[in-house]
């Protein structure tokens, strides 16, 4: 998987941050490894920070350094690795086809809309962040439940991803709000799609947790 | 929305009642269907609430299904969040493993301790049948779970509602206090609908498609059930949310 050699890729990071960890978990899936600069946002605020606001100037991680350019927040950066990726092995992660790229296209724009209210949730149950505790928590599991109704049906088809024949970067961009879900009171068991998706997710080569997911290794 | 379909459970086979699932239902008593068993694959460990109750389940290596309160008797942990270890139960928190007959086996700070037979957590009655699996709270049941079908049941998928479980049952037209049975779907053939109390508000209903001799089971089938079953927990958490 390291076939790809991508110099100097730099992540802005915070390791509790929900979005830095879908850009860790996607540079692990393709076997990248980044130099990582850690942003104290909690309780530091150093989002906030002239300096750091001169790289991203909404305030807004994770930031990866590609090719020479500062790419600002998940979504994107999800994006650009993937088309990176494409044509050196793992093409598969954003596929080319029409109807696979546009299922592609769909589910991104899922992951940085109504799922958001997942992100936020978890913000405010987690570290205490001004927000509506439940209407964000309700809007968060209706958010998962949209994705349980589509996999249930992928099953069926013999399709277990949420795009295409294999997995994406629209599984990536996905995954992190269901594994973390408990942080902000939502359990896992309304889900049983979705967690015969979680474990195909964690059975990927390369595959790694952050805090609030239980990782098998320890023991 | 009952209006295209009829309890099918006239057909259950002498012997067995559709109903037979929910004996007791008024005291808690009697089987209960948790999940499918296509969704407690081996070596993996689920959660489950039925009435309130937090349960955990966990499938050994071996394929056989274990159930058991969701608390670890070390430090209350969920159990559900552990692993399967060797053919035990490990609680994430520290790695204590309980085998299946609930008793500690293992404790990875002391390895070389024998735990005392205290040290234990409690199974319940479990069962697996007609694609599901089932535990029995309250008195020890006289018979295994029954839903009166007597053809394999392929699995659809499981539906979280935000209604209550008696709400449910009446809609797909389960007879009164029945958790599980055979409903007669037209186009869609026969339907094994069961349904899970959760708590006083919600449930979960679980779908499989009934395989009659000799017939196979198609994709668009099934997928017509889970579009009914969507469609249906849409409609009933309307009516609900709206009462």
């Amino acid at each position: 998987m390291t076939d790809l050699v991508l110099p100097d890729l730099v992540l802005h990071d915070d390791v509790l941050d929900e979005n830095c960890y879908r850009v860790r978990l996607f540079l692990s899936l393709l076997g990248h490894r980044a130099r990582t600069v850690a942003v104290n946002v909690v309780p530091g605020g150093a989002q906030d920070s002239p300096a750091f606001r001169a790289i991203s100037p909404a305030g807004i991680l994770p930031v990866l350094r590609i090719a020479g350019v500062d790419v600002c927040g998940a979504g994107a950066a999800l994006l650009v690795l993937a088309h990176e990726s494409g044509g050196h092995g793992s093409g598969t992660w954003l596929p080319r086809d029409p109807a696979g790229f546009a299922e592609v296209a769909h589910w991104l724009a899922f992951a940085g809309g109504p799922l958001t209210a997942a992100v936020r949730a978890r913000r405010v149950f987690l570290f205490g962040e001004p927000g509506d505790r439940d209407g964000l928590r309700r809007q968060g599991a209706a958010a998962l439940r949209i994705m349980e109704d589509h996999l249930a049906l992928r099953w069926l088809d013999g399709r277990p991803w949420f795009a295409g024949d294999g997995p994406t970067v629209a599984d990536v961009a996905l995954f992190p709000s269901f594994a973390l879900c408990r942080d902000w009171e939502v359990g896992h068991e309304a889900f049983p799609a979705l967690r015969r998706w979680m474990r195909r997710m964690r059975a990927r080569p390369g595959f790694v947790t952050m805090p609030g997911i239980p990782d098998p290794g320890l023991f | 929305m009952a209006e295209r379909m009829r309890p099918a459970h006239a057909r259950a086979p002498a012997g067995e009642t559709a109903d037979g699932a929910g004996h007791g239902a008024g005291h808690g008593n009697g089987w209960y269907p948790l999940m499918l068993s296509m969704d407690l694959e081996e070596g993996t460990v689920a959660g489950c609430t039925v009435l309130g109750r937090d349960l955990v389940v966990w499938r050994d290596a071996g394929g056989q299904a274990h159930v058991w309160d969701d608390r670890c008797p070390h430090r209350g942990m969920r159990f559900s969040l552990g692993i399967v270890r060797a053919g035990m139960l490990a609680c994430l928190y520290h790695g204590w493993r309980f085998g299946p007959d609930g008793r500690c086996a293992h404790i990875p700070a002391h390895p070389e301790l024998s735990p005392p037979p205290t040290l234990r957590a409690d199974p319940l009655t479990a069962a697996e049948r007609d694609g599901l699996v089932w535990v029995a709270l309250g008195d020890a049941p006289a018979h295994g779970p029954a839903t009166g079908v007597s053809a394999p049941c392929v699995p659809v998928r499981s539906l979280a509602v935000d209604a209550p479980a008696q709400e449910v049952a009446r809609a797909i037209g389960l007879p009164a206090g029945s958790r599980a049975g055979g409903l007669d779907r037209d186009i869609d053939g026969l339907v094994l609908a069961a349904v899970l109390p959760v708590d006083r508000a919600r449930s979960m209903l679980h779908l499989l498609v009934i395989r009659p001799a000799g017939v196979g089971t198609d994709r668009d089938r099934r997928r017509r059930v889970a579009v009914w079953g969507q469609d249906l927990r849409d409609r009933l958490e309307g009516a609900w949310a709206a009462a």
